[in-house]
């Protein structure tokens, strides 16, 4: 498996390129909260010769990121968990609407500062 | 003119409740938005907050149709994590076991599926009775019917017991018997052929870039089965084959998973005949604290709705980041596609077809 580190801004170019060298297939985005950064992973795989490669990147709090629905289709609901549950914002998507119902204006909950049960009071 | 119309969250077809709004023009879909999450229970983020492996039983009721198989997954990444070998009888038990596990699944599936169908309950009463037959087998090796808890890091929970050869042997052949009644009396039937044969057409080039997998990409012509394509356990040993078929639509999607079923008897029968002596025991679930090793492990398992992924970022006492990839949620993305220029009466045909399990799809 090839891990490759890059920058927010050379995304689109380093997908188009993979897709052209034959990674065609999102098998999924995630991102881990490490508190000072967050790290956005986009796993891809060339489905004819079962060869992986994740690409990585770090954002900072409030930062955007680009869609990339253009380059896979598959990626409209997870850039959807990605924002609901970590907060971060995608730009240029045509459907705004988070994923999960009645889900609006609630805390991104895999971040680390959400603290899970912090309304329940014990007596 | 348009019309919107609101289907769910409860309804009869969706298998767990899931809102679907459709658009349509006169009786044809233009647009499916699925609405989900009303199973969300944030998995996710209370494996963050447990030991290793308390998570594991919290892990099956993620599918609960085939809870084996997820829990499967999640032992495999604390393994992965740990540096453990499995031990080589637990390898054929936990392929036996995992691929009775599937044969339940798919079973399930094919008696809601000819629900869905109109075929009311003829087929839902064959494939329930089987799957029961099943179950008791799965019993006999685990302990419990419905939620199994059987693996452990190293092996499983016990092994299989003295007469399991003999009772496994006697279902697989009548197993084989009914999956032959079954396809006499679905493939010769014509309304079943006319709600399924081209309906829900899905090409290669879509599959591929909608990112569907397990049983749906393999319909569409697409050769990828993570039991060969990343092999684990014995599967290479015992020459899996994966099972394709090339025209994308219900029907073969349905054919699929019938020959997915033949496969796994196959499968069955030849780990019980190489299956070593030995020990398949794995350590106590008393260790809840285990060495880690590896800083982050991904694993990949085929679970009977597709390709299962975990991405597992360790931390000393409990996971530090638990992603999971769901094969239902990416196949219900694909929805919407597969739907556009159908007949709204043949929604629930596809729907169907996806084998969606909803709480696989929020977790």
């Amino acid at each position: 498996m090839v891990k490759l580190k890059i920058s927010k801004n050379e995304l689109i170019e380093k997908l188009n390129e993979a897709v052209k060298e034959g990674y065609n297939y999102l098998v999924k985005i995630t991102a881990v909260d490490y508190i000072d950064h967050l790290e956005v992973i986009y796993f891809i795989r060339n489905i004819e010769n079962k060869k992986e490669e994740n690409i990585r990147l770090d954002i900072k709090d409030g930062e955007r990121l680009p869609t990339i629905v253009n380059i896979f289709k598959a990626a409209d609901f997870y850039e959807r968990e990605l924002s609901e549950m970590f907060g971060i914002e995608i730009e240029g998507r045509k459907v705004e609407r988070l994923l999960l119902e009645k889900w609006d204006g609630l805390e991104a909950p895999l971040r680390k500062k959400f603290e899970w049960g912090a309304d329940y009071k014990r007596d | 003119m348009l019309t919107k119309i609101n289907v769910g969250p409860i309804h009869p077809s969706t298998h767990g409740v899931l809102r679907l709004v459709v658009t349509l023009d006169g009786d044809t879909i233009v647009n499916v938005e699925p609405h989900i999450g009303f199973l969300h229970r944030g998995v996710e983020k209370l494996v963050e907050n447990r030991m290793y492996m308390q998570s594991e039983s919290y892990m099956e009721k993620v599918d609960y149709a085939a809870p084996m198989a997820y829990s499967d997954l999640y032992v495999s990444a604390v393994e992965e994590a740990m540096g453990v070998h499995i031990k080589e009888r637990a390898k054929y038990v936990r392929l036996i076991l995992l691929e009775l596990q599937r044969i339940a699944s798919h079973l399930l599936w094919l008696g809601t599926f000819c629900n869905d169908l109109g075929q009311m309950f003829t087929m839902f009463m064959w494939t329930m009775k089987d799957r029961d037959l099943v179950m008791n087998l799965l019993q006999d090796a685990t302990g419990s019917r419905m939620f199994y808890v059987n693996m452990r890091v190293g092996g499983v929970s016990m092994d299989l017991p003295p007469d399991f050869e003999e009772h496994a042997k006697s279902l697989l052949d009548y197993l084989e018997k009914r999956i032959k009644d079954y396809e006499a009396f679905l493939e010769k039937n014509p309304v079943f052929i006319e709600r399924t044969k081209g309906v829900g057409v899905l090409s290669r080039k879509d599959a591929i870039n909608l990112g569907v997998t397990g049983p749906v990409l393999r319909a569409s012509g697409v050769n990828f089965d993570v039991r060969s394509a990343y092999t684990y356990y014995a599967y290479e040993k015992l020459n899996f084959m994966p099972q394709i078929q090339v025209k994308g639509d219900v029907f073969a999607r349905y054919k699929v998973r019938i020959l997915e079923m033949k496969e796994s008897i196959r499968l069955i029968r030849d780990a019980l005949k190489e299956m070593p002596e030995g020990d398949a025991l794995g350590m106590p679930i008393k260790l809840i604290s285990p060495p880690i090793k590896e800083k982050e492990v991904i694993v990949r398992r085929e679970l009977p709705r597709g390709e299962g992924m975990m991405y597992m970022v360790t931390d000393k006492q409990k996971p530090y980041r638990l992603s999971i990839r769901a094969p239902a949620f990416i196949n219900l993305s694909a929805l919407n596609h597969m739907a556009q220029g159908a007949k709204y009466a043949d929604l629930f045909a596809i729907l169907g077809s996806l084998d969606l399990v909803m709480a696989d799809v929020d977790r």
